[in-house]
């Protein structure tokens, strides 16, 4: 069994006198692809939110190996290994494409404002790396064509492939896609598993959040399933996709009717 | 309305090295020039054209170019970035008067009072934003302003009188004829510029570039949103606080009243009327709001009504500036260094 690198314990948050999470505990192994499904208003983000430090839990702890990362700074915690895509594509539309990548890669630069203004060696060095390694990433991730390109140009689909070509720039650990193929036909479907399977051979762990079933099925090693807050199941997809629990939720059977 | 930035851009682009030294040396030779072209229909009616290329003009375009690092490189609204001038300002006064320290001694320390300035504004500030940002750094700026009026230690509202000019480098700085001034301020706005771009293109630009648009995602991406904001804050003083020295040390005398919420607006006007976060449009547009009103003062007390009239006009007709915001699509990364 593969060790797990990402660790929630009894995370539980509330907004208000909502639950949005209640004591939820999962755990991603090196090198899966974990899918994470439910409804709509299920958790689904909420769990990214907590894990990338955007919130922090009301009880609970997130644990990246054995170093619990609930309350560290959300940049801190970039660094320390997570990146992520956002549901509502965030890219920062007036730089370029490349730009944009570049701006995750610089997380791993060391150059401050005197060494930039200087145009030390290092920061010499550090640049080139960093254009260099962001197109590697983006004819890896296939939109390199686009590279000079603003993002906020860009095609829907295209926009939507260089949030994860950002986030990869920040040379991520695991890898938490929210919703990436939202809006996609089936034929983008299809290309988007390719580049998530790659992206995982390629030595990622990624943590999925996606509502097309057939994606899933085709991708995950492993699927959890968020409602209300609460996980009601975490199983191979063959199995989840037969639990009457699951099935229930999707279809918003009442509980006490199924 | 023909589009002179990417027009300009795209020169540069298409051009090799050679045209562009040249060009840059003709533009340079142009600008230091213009001290020779007070006879001409650019002469200002009540005081000396030359004087005007340093104060207003030359002033504007320094404190512009710095105040357009917190406000259009990096999103954050200053509405007291002229305290940081006054900082600069009172330093080189009250030290070019009481020690025997001339302005070019000073100037590292004026620089230095200033970015101290920026820093404790920008680190119990920094965590608010948008409106809340720009009301406690307009109340810092008129903080220091009343407490420059109510120290006498520092001359209250008389201020200081008799700071030394600059020595001379080979040449003498005269009150008459202030081209020698003027060559001074062109020599720091270059200085300033190279500075600029060199940040601009590299990672601490990309950094305030991504915080201005979507903080969160800056932060989520990596980016020291904080650390970050505060360089530019303590950039944009350093900027301004360089500025104040000279102004002070060219002026021989300072009083809080040079430093009122006014001149924080103008200076933000400037950027705002050149073009957001577009260095050459925030040059040509202090240029052009520290010229017109000493060119028309024959409006006399009209001139400040009719002022805010054409600009209110002209955002109208083009709101993002003279010179907007690149929306070419060329990084701004160095050109052909790993692709
Ligand atoms: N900042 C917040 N303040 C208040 N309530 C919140 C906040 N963030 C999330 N919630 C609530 O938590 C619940 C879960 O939201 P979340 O966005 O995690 O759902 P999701 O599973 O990602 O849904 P979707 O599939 O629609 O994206 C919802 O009821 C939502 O209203
Ligand atoms: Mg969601």
């Amino acid at each position: 069994m593969a060790k797990t690198i990402l660790n929630l314990k009894n995370l539980t948050i509330k907004f208000g006198g909502v639950t949005a999470l209640n004591s939820v505990n999962l755990e991603l192994k090196e090198g899966e692809i974990l899918a994470l499904i439910g409804p709509n208003g299920a958790g689904k983000t909420t769990v990214f939110n907590l894990i990338t430090g955007v919130y922090k839990p009301t009880s609970g702890n997130v644990f990246l190996g054995d170093v619990a990362i609930d309350g560290k700074k959300r940049h801190h915690i970039t660094k320390l290994g997570i990146a992520r895509t956002f549901q509502n594509i965030r890219l920062f539309g007036d730089m370029t494409t490349l730009e944009n990548v570049i701006t995750g890669t610089d997380v791993r630069n060391k150059v401050g404002l005197i060494g930039s203004i200087l145009g030390t060696p290092r920061s010499r060095r550090e640049e080139k790396a960093s254009i260099a390694k962001a197109h590697e990433i983006l004819k890896f991730i296939g939109i390199d064509e686009y590279a000079d390109r603003l993002a906020k140009n860009l095609p829907y689909g295209v926009q939507r492939r260089l949030e994860i070509a950002r986030a990869l720039g920040t040379e991520p650990k695991i890898l938490l896609l929210d919703e990436p193929a939202a809006g996609f036909n089936p034929q983008e479907k299809v290309e988007l598993a390719a580049i998530i399977k790659k992206i995982r051979d390629a030595g990622y762990t990624i943590l999925l959040i996606e509502h097309d079933m057939s994606l899933i099925m085709g991708i995950s090693d492993r699927v959890v399933v968020l409602d209300f807050g609460q996980k009601i199941a975490d199983d191979l997809p063959s199995v989840v996709q037969n639990d009457p629990q699951v099935i229930a939720a999707y279809l918003g059977v009442p509980e006490d009717a199924s | 309305m023909i589009n002179l930035r990417d027009k300009g851009a795209q020169f540069w682009e298409r051009s090799n090295r050679p045209v562009r030294v040249l060009t840059v040396f003709a533009i340079v030779a142009v600008v230091a020039a213009l001290p020779y072209a007070g006879n001409t229909f650019l002469q200002t009616p009540v005081a000396a054209f030359d004087a005007v290329l340093v104060y207003p003009m030359g002033m504007f375009i320094l404190m512009a170019l710095g105040l357009n690092v917190v406000v259009g490189k990096s999103g954050m609204l200053d509405l007291g970035y002229v305290a940081f001038f006054a900082v600069g300002a009172y330093t080189m006064a009250i030290l070019g008067t009481r020690t025997g320290l001339n302005t070019w001694e000073i100037m590292p320390i004026g620089i230095a009072a200033a970015m101290f300035a920026g820093v404790l504004l920008a680190i119990p500030t920094l965590r608010l934003r948008g409106d809340y940002l720009a009301i406690v750094t307009l109340g810092f700026g008129e903080i220091v302003r009343v407490s420059a009026l109510n120290s006498e230690a520092i001359g209250g509202a008389l201020g200081i009188a008799g700071v030394p000019f600059p020595p001379g480098l080979g040449f003498e700085y005269q009150l008459l004829d202030q081209k020698y001034f003027y060559w001074t301020i062109v020599v720091m706005i270059l200085l300033v510029i190279w500075v600029i771009r060199r940040l601009t293109v590299r990672r601490p630009g990309r950094a305030w570039e991504s915080i201005r648009q979507d903080e969160d995602a800056a932060e989520l991406m990596g980016v020291s949103t904080y650390k970050y904001k505060i360089w530019a804050f303590v950039f944009g003083a350093a900027i301004g606080g360089g500025a104040g020295v000279f102004y002070a040390s060219r002026s021989m005398v300072i009083a809080p009243d040079n430093f009122t919420l006014n001149t924080s607006i103008l200076i933000l006007a400037c950027v705002v009327f050149g073009g957001m976060g577009n260095i050459w449009g925030v040059i040509v547009g202090a240029a052009i709001l520290g010229y017109l009103p000493d060119r028309f003062r024959f409006l006399s007390d009209a001139r400040l009504l009719l002022f805010g009239l054409v600009l209110v006009v002209f955002m109208n007709l083009r709101p993002e500036g003279i010179l907007p915001r690149k929306k070419r699509e060329k990084a701004i990364v160095k050109k052909g260094s790993g692709a």
